[in-house]
């Protein structure tokens, strides 16, 4: 542990599809042994994954930079992206997934952009050579995330990123989000950019999943819009839902009114319980709104919800020198 | 509190959001040295909202020329709310002012709105006397929007639209604005810090340079924001209790539908599915009642561990003399 820091840190988790981890890391440490920077690999994983980081251990013991972190098996790859980068010690991080994603001359590129001054350089696979269905989902992803990636961005979930160590510590990153880290980093104000990548020809096979992971995925995009457009205002999302369920239920009841007047029996019209429900509906959504708004305002002391480019404490005019 | 750099405490502190001003920033930093004069008991803080013209070079080179000068740089734009707040934040006076950046408030109006703050209020706003802006796009709107937030907060307030306003430090250490809180600022200080308001009319110029970036506001947006405003008074002290007004009249509704379905079962004698539909309102009406409740306890849970988290300033009060 006495040797300088490295200039790169490659983070690694190893939480999904592994692969062969020695390959991976052959393959991805030559480049960057070319390019004459030093770094380090942190793979971090899970004990049910031994059988996979056990040769890297090899390796690490003939003198590879490599570092082998383990946690419990059910902790998110998002608090291993942070428990890997709370270890780093290279000013910039490199995010790898553990399966073969873009070639491996992807990561002198991003470091360049990151040395260059962005913040955040994500690779963007392109020529795709992937299903039709994969293709669809990235589109709408990224229609519905345009507003805040300025259509700038064409492959957010894109695991391998170069970034500074910053921008892991400041953007709020909890739960699943992690896989889009350059969506919430730009959203911080962080400089992101992207690099055309060509796709790894190991990652080439078109792969169709079954219906849970893009059911998960539905969940994870939905999540994150929610996250992006309203936790600032929830009452802006609930209280849309509710007043237009009120206010159907509302007309039902008006309608319903009138019939009464005209004479009709209420007692056994099925759609006055319709009525009363959307009502009934409308209203919870409001109240849990109102709910979310008293959190935000009882919260919003604790955090400032903006960060400044040029930091206060450096002051605003050179000291008289 | 001595300022660490040794620089004397400015008394009063401007707060200008800037967002694509790049003509106004030099001429407004004029007009605000001729209106409060070349002494040292004031700074102007240019809060650059992540603009994408030259306005954050030029306020840097306005802050080089003169010391009085503070660029404050967000790193994207966060909105007119979180740009006021970041001033706040960063403003070292006792009493503070903020204006648009866009030269149609006059900064000659600024002495005469400090001397009315230190005649015993906490927060002046000024309202504009002869408003030079478009009818149909600017005036009318912003008289329904000013009429509204009369009618929900009871705050006496002519004109929430107009930015330059003057407050005390105190008042601004117990409101954290977020959301759109900046359009109806006042009502949003009596609510959260109990600050003593008043206004006074000022001028008003047609813009010279730039684009307005208000449009039509948009009116569902407004009232949502108007609904928590009115709740916070709730929110702060007893949330189980405002959740109970909505409970007790979901449950006496519960009531009426039972008394509805007891008369109308007397008078069929139904044993057919669709004599159900009353007691099945009826059901419905007491599991909001139910739901309500519930949502209050949640609502007390969040009141008290935001309140450990963080014990809460006491209100703005004054021994009159």
């Amino acid at each position: 542990m006495s040797e300088s820091s490295p200039d790169v840190t490659v983070i690694v988790p190893v939480v999904e599809r592994p692969t062969s981890l020695t390959a991976l890391y052959r393959e991805f440490a030559a480049p960057l042994r070319q390019s004459g920077r030093s770094f380090e690999f942190v793979f971090v994983s899970y004990p049910w994954f031994r059988h996979l980081t056990d040769p890297l251990g090899e390796l690490a013991a003939q003198g590879e930079p490599i570092r082998l972190i383990e946690a419990m098996q059910g902790v998110s790859e998002t608090a291993l992206l942070k428990l890997a980068a709370a270890s780093a010690r290279g000013a910039v991080l490199v995010t790898l997934p553990a399966y073969f994603q873009t070639e491996a001359s992807a990561i002198p590129a991003l470091l360049a952009r990151v040395e260059a001054g962005a913040d955040l350089a994500v690779a963007w696979r392109w020529p795709r050579r992937d299903s039709l269905v994969n293709r669809l989902q990235n589109r709408v992803l990224h229609l519905f995330v345009g507003g805040i990636t300025g259509g700038r961005l064409h492959d957010v979930a894109c695991g391998v990123r170069a970034l500074r160590r910053e921008v892991v510590q400041e953007v709020p990153l909890y739960g699943e989000f992690a896989r889009f880290l350059p969506l919430l980093a730009m959203r911080e104000g962080f400089a992101v950019e992207e690099v055309q990548s060509p796709v790894h020809p190991g990652a080439m096979r078109s792969r169709v999943y079954g219906p849970g992971v893009y059911l998960r995925r539905l969940i994870d995009v939905v999540g994150l819009l929610f996250l992006l457009k309203f936790t600032d205002k929830p009452l802006r999302f609930f209280g849309l839902i509710g007043s237009v369920l009120s206010g159907i239920g509302a007309i039902m009841l008006a309608v319903l009114f009138f019939q009464r007047l005209a004479g009709e029996s209420l007692a056994s019209r099925p759609m006055l319980l319709l009525a009363v429900l959307l009502m009934v509906l409308g209203i919870q959504s409001v109240a849990l709104g109102l709910i979310g708004e008293m959190i935000v305002h009882l919260t919003a002391s604790q955090r400032s919800r903006y960060r400044l480019r040029t930091s206060p404490a450096r002051p605003a005019r050179p000291e008289a020198a | 509190m001595p300022d660490p750099s040794g620089v004397t405490r400015p008394h009063l502190s401007v707060i200008v959001p800037v967002f694509n001003e790049e003509e106004n920033v030099p001429l407004l930093v004029a007009a605000v040295r001729e209106a409060l004069g070349d002494g040292d008991s004031w700074e102007l803080l240019l809060v650059d909202d992540g603009s994408t013209d030259r306005s954050a070079a030029e306020a840097a080179a306005a802050a080089a020329a003169d010391p009085r000068v503070r660029p404050v740089e967000l790193a994207r734009n966060y909105g007119q709310t979180l740009a006021m707040q970041a001033g706040f934040d960063q403003a070292r006076g006792d009493v503070v002012v903020s204006m648009d950046g866009d030269l149609q408030n006059d900064p000659s109006d600024i002495p005469r709105l400090v001397a009315t703050l230190e005649s015993g209020y906490d927060l002046v706003a000024g309202y504009r006397e002869r408003r030079q802006d478009k009818l149909v796009t600017r005036k009318i709107p912003s008289w329904v929007a000013n009429r509204i937030i009369l009618a929900v907060t009871g705050v006496r307030i002519r004109d929430n639209g107009c930015s330059l306003k003057a407050y005390r430090r105190a008042a601004l250490e117990r409101m954290h604005l977020y959301s759109d809180m900046h359009r109806f600022l006042p009502a949003f200080a009596a609510a959260t810090a109990g600050a003593r308001i008043t206004e006074i009319p000022v001028r008003h110029h047609p813009r010279r340079f730039g684009q307005s970036k208000y449009g039509l506001s948009r009116i569902f947006k407004l009232l949502a924001d108007l609904l928590t405003l009115t709740m916070i008074a709730w929110f702060r002290e007893r949330p189980l209790a405002l959740f109970s007004i909505g409970a007790a009249t979901a449950f006496a509704l519960g009531l009426a539908f039972l008394g509805w379905s007891a008369v109308a079962m007397q008078r069929f004698e139904q044993a057919s599915a669709t004599g159900y539909v009353l007691p099945a309102a009826t059901l419905l009406w007491l599991l909001l009642a139910c739901y309500l409740l519930m949502l209050g306890l949640i609502g007390e849970v969040a009141l008290r561990r935001a309140r450990e988290a963080k014990p809460e300033l006491l209100p703005i009060a004054v021994e009159r003399a």
